[in-house]
């Protein structure tokens, strides 16, 4: 009997130290991969953030209108946040390429999903960019416009226009990265109906005084003789 | 496309009549009688002249007013049109290029010795004004002949506050309209627009006329003319006319970058006539509607006018905002500088250019609801003495701009 459990516990120590040592030169793999992955991360990261400070980068951003972009940024310079993405990009690549070292069916389908999952996510960063820009292109649109015809509720007009853009690219950031769609979908609908009964409930409400006068002014116009401006700018 | 049916209508037609000394391109909307007397009145002229008129419309005029040119007498005829026939006149500044570059390829296909445009109608028809503007090319070799229209104090005022004082400025010739629009122009000076024109350069032939003529030291002949009949202003579209008509303006003044840096001082243009009198508009301006856009702008803008404006004017603009109508007043200088900065941001493409411009409304209605106070207020003081004084800020603001222009990275409190 005792003879039946030593031969039991050796063979399950020669099992474990065998897998063991089966994994070890995985283990090996995804240290090295990771050190390496580490020290060309570096290497990029600097590589960029000289390009990018070369070309004047964050000023440049503040010119073209992204200046909140610096808020998020790591020491306020989107720089910083480039190069630190492009960093944790190829660690993260590395990271991958160490655990497909492991030659393991799980690790190799995990690796798979994660690399069929990649141009997802650089869609879904497409959507969210081109709808950061397109959003604050029309908000400043929208606010210059307004602006130019004394509407004094200019501002939110503006705000609801950036909003409205911007919950739709996160959307469809979403339905891109699969994450809950039918969650997405409804909830989408209700913040973007949300957005558009707010506003027109707040335009409405703000211009009724605004319609009256108007109407109120038509009226007295029709009564009394035109009054010709006499300014001539063109 | 439509420029190069243009010109082969313009070759097709310059086979079947030969050359032209002058060709006249009419782009005002006038009636058929008006027409008929600017084919007399063109008919007179002393001989021997061959005057091409286009004009787009061919059922108003007539085919031809003499049939030979003599000693006495000019021949007049119609040349089929080449302008670009439109269900709505064109009045855009870029639409008004391309006429005006279709009346320069057809003088050129026809020789001619010179061109003039009239487009604008003048209060008083002087028949045949056309010539007067034509006269000089011929009889005082002047290259570019602009009009000096007799104008109220309210009239023309994009033109008298930015376009002609600003260019008095930076080329330093003292031109009054130097974006006409009615134009006599000389064979070199539109050779030279033809040619930069195919050569890709994006000039536009209305508004770069002016800046070339004097980039060239081509010589400039004003012609004083009675009062034009101006477009009502339409209000719900004045950051379009703004961004349309300041465009090119700023565009030029980058080509030109390199000449008007050199130039210091600015000189009056030789002119040809009398000053004619006008009686001036007493009639009151509602400056409310124009403060209060000045104000919601600088309430609501404030994010815009800090990419192009430095904190000095910033500061200085919320002061202005906080006065009442009444005591509303905008400094020659700050608005000299306001004008400099977005010339600046213009070129440096701060922002959109187009955002840019329009951003600009409410502070131009500043400057002209200030304009109105100092003479319907004050009551004293003449539009040419206001308006002389605005040219001299102008010019004393240029050493702001050369060194802004120069170095737009300095520190600018």
């Amino acid at each position: 009997m005792w003879e039946q459990v030593k031969q039991a516990l050796v063979d399950s120590t020669a099992r474990f130290l065998t897998r063991f040592a089966n994994l070890l030169p995985g283990l090996a793999a995804l240290i090295i991969a990771l050190l390496l992955s580490v020290v060309l991360a570096w290497i990029l990261a600097a590589i960029v953030r000289r390009v990018l400070a070369s070309l004047h980068f964050d000023e440049r951003l503040g010119q073209w209108g992204f200046s909140s972009l610096a808020e998020w940024s790591p020491m306020n310079s989107p720089t910083r946040l480039i190069s630190r993405s492009v960093a944790a990009l190829v660690m993260i690549s590395g990271f991958l390429i160490g655990i497909a070292a492991f030659d393991l069916d799980w690790t190799y389908l995990f690796v798979q999903k994660m690399f069929a999952y990649i141009p997802d996510v650089l869609a879904a960063l497409l959507v969210l960019l081109v709808g950061n820009v397109l959003a604050r292109f029309l908000a400043r649109s929208v606010l210059i416009g307004a602006v130019n015809l004394n509407l004094q509720y200019a501002r939110l007009l503006s705000i609801g226009v950036k909003w409205i853009v911007i919950v739709l690219a996160f959307a469809m950031a979403l339905e891109h990265l699969r994450i809950a769609p039918g969650i997405v979908e409804l909830a989408f609908g209700i913040l973007f109906g949300g957005i558009v009964l707010t506003l027109a409930l707040a335009v409405g409400l703000s211009s009724k005084d605004l319609i009256g006068k108007s109407l109120e002014r038509d009226v007295k116009k029709a009564s009394t003789e035109p009054v010709e401006d006499p300014l001539r700018h063109l | 496309m439509e420029a190069d049916a243009t010109l082969q209508q313009t070759d097709s037609t310059a086979e079947q009549i030969g050359s032209a000394d002058l060709v006249v391109g009419i782009l005002a909307e006038s009636d058929s009688s008006a027409i008929a007397k600017m084919y007399d009145a063109l008919g007179t002229l002393p001989g021997p002249l061959r005057i091409a008129v286009l004009h787009d419309d061919q059922q108003q005029s007539p085919a031809t007013v003499n049939s030979e040119t003599t000693l006495e007498r000019a021949f007049v005829f119609q040349v089929p049109s080449p302008l670009a026939k439109r269900d709505v006149p064109a009045t855009g500044v870029a639409s008004m290029s391309e006429t005006y570059q279709s009346v320069f390829a057809a003088a050129e296909k026809l020789q001619a010795r010179g061109c003039c445009i009239v487009a604008s109608k003048l209060e008083v028809a002087t028949p045949p004004w056309a010539w007067r503007i034509a006269q000089p090319l011929f009889e005082s070799q002047a290259d570019l002949v602009l009009p000096h229209y007799a104008r109220r104090k309210f009239e023309g005022l994009l033109n008298a506050s930015i376009i002609a004082p600003m260019m008095r400025a930076l080329y330093g010739k003292r031109v009054n309209n130097p974006m006409g629009p009615d134009f006599g122009v000389s064979q070199r000076l539109f050779q030279k627009m033809l040619a930069a024109k195919a050569g890709g350069n994006q000039l536009n032939s209305m508004a770069s006329l002016t800046p070339t003529a004097l980039c060239q030291n081509l010589q400039i002949i004003e012609v004083h003319f009675g009062s034009r009949v101006y477009p009502a202003t339409d209000w719900s579209n004045m950051s379009s006319v703004l961004a349309d008509v300041l465009n090119p303006v700023f565009v030029d003044m980058e080509r030109n970058a390199a000449f008007w840096q050199r130039t210091r001082v600015s000189l009056p243009v030789r002119a040809i006539g009398e000053p004619f009198p006008l009686d001036q508009d007493s009639s009151a301006v509602d400056t409310r509607a124009m403060v209060d856009s000045f104000q919601l702008g600088n309430r609501e803008l404030q994010e815009i006018w800090s990419l192009v404006l430095p904190p000095s004017s910033l500061l200085e603009l919320r002061k202005l905002s906080r006065l009442p109508v009444e005591q509303f007043r905008m400094p020659d200088e700050l608005w000299v500088r306001i004008v400099y900065d977005f010339a600046l941001a213009h070129r440096l493409r701060t922002i959109s250019r187009d955002h840019l411009l329009r951003s600009m409304t409410p502070l131009y209605l500043g400057w002209v609801a200030s304009y109105a106070h100092e003479l319907t207020l004050a009551g004293t003081m003449s539009p040419e003495r206001r308006l002389e004084r605005l040219s001299v800020a102008y010019e004393a603001g240029k050493s702001y701009l050369v060194s802004r222009w120069r170095w737009p990275d300095r520190f600018n409190p």
